[in-house]
Formats: C-alpha cells, sequence, structure tokens
C-alpha cells in the first residue's frame, strides 16, 4: 500500500505544480504591483524605511516552495510573480524579469542545500536571506549602493535584510502552516511512504 | 497587459512579443553598464519616444506615465543627499549633497526613467495571449508553462469576484477588527481563504487540462494564433540598434553635461 501510494508522486514539476504555482504568483504579481508606488513614496526620505517592505517581493519564492516542497518552484514562482508586475506596467517594467529570475535562484539555492526536504522556518528565513542578497547584487550594479555614505549603505543592507527575514521568510512560513491546517494543500502533497510508516504498520 | 481601453493597433503591436520581450530585456542589461550620464539621457529619450507610437491617446499615456515623476525623485534623491562624493555643494546635518552624488542620483533617476518607459511601451502594445504563443513557437517554452499563465490569468476575475464575497460575508457578521493586531487578523481573514480557493481552482483546472494532454511534452502542438517575424520586426530591431549605437556615440561628446563616469 505503501509503495503505490509514493511512487505516484512525481521529483519533477507536474502541470498541476506548475499551474498551482503560477496561480499563486498571479496573486502576488498583484500585490507586488500594489507594491511599487508605496515603496515609492517612503523612499525619498533616503533612510530606507521603504527597505524594510522590501522583502514583500520575495515572498512569492519561498511561499510556493513551502506549499509545492520541489525543485524549481521557487525560481517559477518569483518570475512568474515578476512577469505579472512588469504585464500590469508595474514601473520596473522588464527588468522584474531579472530580479526575479536572481531572487528565485536565490532562495532556490537555499531550498537545494537541504536537498529539497526542509521546509521550516529556518530554511525559509534563509532562502529569504539568499533572495535579498541577490538582489543586493543587482542593484549594486544598478543603484550604486556601495557608493553610499557608509552609514547609509549599512542602514540599506541592513534593512532590505531585516525585511525580507521578517516578511519573506518567517511570515510566508507562517502563511503557509495556516493554509496547511485548511487541508487544502494535501491536494498538492498526498500522503508519502514515509507517513504511512508512521503509522506503524 | 494589454489594457483594455480602446486604442488604435499601430507597428509596436505588430512586433513578435518574444522578440520585443528578449530586446526590453536586453535593453536592461545595456542600461546597467552604462555609466555616462549623458548616453543615459540619451537612451532615456530613446525609449520614452517609442511611447508616443503605442496608439494610445496622448492624455491617456500621461495618465499612465504620471507615476513616473515619483519615480524619478525616489531613484534620485537618496543617492543625492547621501551619496559619497568630494566637491561638496550642500550640507545639513546628515544630508551632504556633492556634485558627484547630484550627477548620480540624477543618473539613477533617468535610469528608472528608461526602465519604466520600456516596460511601459511593451505593457501597452502586447497582449498576454500573443506573448505566450509567441514564446511557445519561438523560443520553445513547453506548453504547459505558456497555458497555465493562460489558465490563471482567466482566473484573475473569479478571484476578483471571490474577494468581493469574502468582503461581504465578513461585513454581514459585523467582524471588523481594529488596530494593529486587527490588521493582521484582517490580513489572515482575507489572505487564507482566498489562496485556499486558488490552489483548489488551480489543481482542478490542472485535472481538465491533463485530461486534454496538456501536461504531456510528446507531440507536436498546432496553434490557433500563428506567429513569425514580419517587417515590423525589422524596424522595431533597426530602431532600437541605431538608437543605442547613437546614443552612445553622442554621449561621449557630451551634450549635456561635464559628468562623464558617474561612479
Amino acid at each position: 500500500m505503501s509503495m503505490s501510494t509514493a511512487s505516484k508522486r512525481s521529483k519533477g514539476l507536474t502541470l498541476t505544480d506548475i499551474l498551482v504555482t503560477i496561480v499563486i504568483s498571479v496573486v502576488f504579481g498583484l500585490i507586488y504591483k500594489i507594491w511599487g508606488p508605496m515603496y515609492d513614496l517612503l523612499k525619498p526620505l533616503g533612510l530606507h524605511a521603504e527597505q524594510l517592505s522590501y522583502g514583500m517581493w520575495f515572498m512569492a519564492g519561498t511561499f510556493a516552495f513551502l506549499l509545492i516542497r520541489k525543485p524549481g518552484a521557487a525560481i517559477l514562482a518569483e518570475v512568474s510573480a515578476a512577469a505579472i508586475e512588469a504585464f500590469l506596467g508595474g514601473s520596473w517594467g522588464i527588468s522584474t524579469l531579472w530580479y526575479g529570475l536572481f531572487q528565485g535562484l536565490g532562495a532556490e539555492l537555499f531550498f537545494a542545500l537541504f536537498l529539497y526536504r526542509k521546509a521550516g522556518p529556518v530554511v525559509a528565513v534563509l532562502a529569504s536571506l539568499g533572495s535579498a542578497t541577490a538582489s543586493i547584487f543587482i542593484d549594486r550594479h544598478y543603484g550604486y549602493i556601495d557608493q553610499l555614505a557608509f552609514w547609509n549603505y549599512a542602514l540599506f543592507i541592513s534593512m532590505r535584510l531585516l525585511g525580507s527575514l521578517v516578511i519573506a521568510g518567517l511570515f510566508a512560513w507562517a502563511l503557509a502552516r495556516a493554509l496547511e491546517r485548511t487541508g487544502v494543500v494535501n491536494l498538492l502533497r498526498p500522503a508519502s511512504a514515509k507517513d504511512y510508516d508512521a503509522l506503524g504498520n | 497587459m494589454n489594457l483594455t481601453f480602446p486604442h488604435r493597433q499601430t507597428w509596436l503591436h505588430r512586433v513578435n512579443p518574444a522578440h520585443k520581450l528578449m530586446v526590453s530585456a536586453l535593453l536592461f542589461v545595456l542600461v546597467l553598464f552604462t555609466h555616462n550620464l549623458n548616453v543615459m539621457i540619451l537612451l532615456t529619450a530613446a525609449a520614452l519616444l517609442p511611447l508616443l507610437f503605442t496608439g494610445h491617446p496622448p492624455l491617456r499615456l500621461l495618465l499612465y506615465a504620471s507615476p513616473f515623476l515619483l519615480l524619478f525623485v525616489s531613484s534620485a534623491s537618496g543617492m543625492m543627499m547621501f551619496g559619497t562624493g568630494d566637491t561638496v555643494w550642500f550640507r545639513y546635518g546628515l544630508i551632504r549633497i556633492s556634485e558627484e552624488s547630484f550627477y548620480r542620483g540624477l543618473h539613477l533617476g533617468f535610469r528608472s526613467l528608461q526602465v519604466a518607459a520600456v516596460g511601459l511601451t511593451f505593457a501597452l502594445t502586447t497582449r498576454p495571449v500573443a506573448l505566450f504563443y509567441s514564446l511557445m513557437q519561438q523560443l520553445r517554452l513547453p506548453a504547459r508553462y505558456a497555458y497555465s499563465f493562460l489558465a490563471a490569468f482567466n482566473m484573475l476575475p473569479l478571484l476578483a469576484g471571490e474577494f468581493l464575497i469574502l468582503r461581504q460575508s465578513l461585513q454581514i457578521r459585523g467582524r471588523r477588527p481594529r488596530g494593529l493586531k486587527g490588521y493582521y487578523e484582517r490580513l489572515r481573514m482575507y489572505a487564507i481563504p482566498l489562496l485556499a480557493q486558488c490552489i483548489r481552482r488551480a489543481h482542478r483546472t490542472a485535472a481538465a487540462m491533463e485530461a486534454k494532454r496538456f501536461g504531456s511534452g510528446s507531440g507536436v502542438r498546432t496553434y490557433y494564433y500563428r506567429y513569425s517575424f514580419t517587417g515590423a520586426d525589422v524596424w522595431y530591431a533597426g530602431y532600437i540598434v541605431l538608437s543605442s549605437v547613437l546614443a552612445w556615440q553622442l554621449g561621449q561628446i557630451g551634450p549635456f553635461t561635464s559628468a562623464i563616469d558617474v561612479r
């Protein structure tokens, strides 16, 4: 019994996984678009309060992985959400696709590091920091952020890391766990052989 | 997204969508390696010009472009006030505007203008359906990804409907939590049912798509819409290449400022 149930679960992304990931990304793409003007309003202050909110733009990747738990889910979600944002005429245009790709890779790296087996708060936070690091890498070239006065640069980086840790890490994890309690995630991750073994028969 | 307001179809609509996407993405890389303010201003002008040929009336274009001003200010001001530089012009507390940081800030402002203009031109002249069909045909994007995107797009109105129902049902129960904790509570009350419903719906749609063999990568697919390259693609590629080379060359002579390298 346990074997037949377990073997049905494919390792790669199935059509269901892809569609669920993309539909979730559409929701996040909408949020990403709305987030833009808000971020821009805070930004002219120059004191990087807006960086605390930046983590929202990494959330699709971590959140989708925590639900799907397969290789590629984080990248797909992050690129898709970025694509939706670009379609909706987001103020960063097509460049969001590059950001999405790198941020997705940054998150994916940490999920891969744990062989896609861990989906707890620690790995979620690490993945969110991976996304943040990837985004800072592009911003160093795009925004010359390393040419800010040192205190300002340090403030920028710590605010962004803190924001992504809280939003894309902890909040995404809490949201995914709350969704699991609704039982809807069982559609995506049917019981595995390990679950049956745990029953002890 | 091709916003649903009526507008004329122009030659920009006829450019192959996958081609337009690739060029727009590469323009960002070009901007990333542009450190000369003169070149950047010229590139921005070259990116703003095609907006006039999107077939939308000027007043509506101004409306779409209204966030650009905020974008420019927000991108420029931080670097201007807090950037590094030797020739100090103004100092007040932590604010320290120098010649170098001022020009670097301007550069960032024009950069974001260019990126936004390219993105808006793309969004105003490309239908999602056309883009995904073209991605499948020209760039061999697997059908299960492309059709998943299109299915997801069609779920947007349903989602909006569900949001309204949810809001009404919460109103009728008089649930209106206040304060910071209430804000989180409200977020939870909306996000969880909406996302759960999204997953259920996507799962059902996927089952239907699987039954119609959208999931398998095998076999030759036929397409209702066919996309290929036309004369419009030659014009588009020609404009982008010519304007970029011209901006790059003219910028070295420096029609606007003396700032050559803002790094």
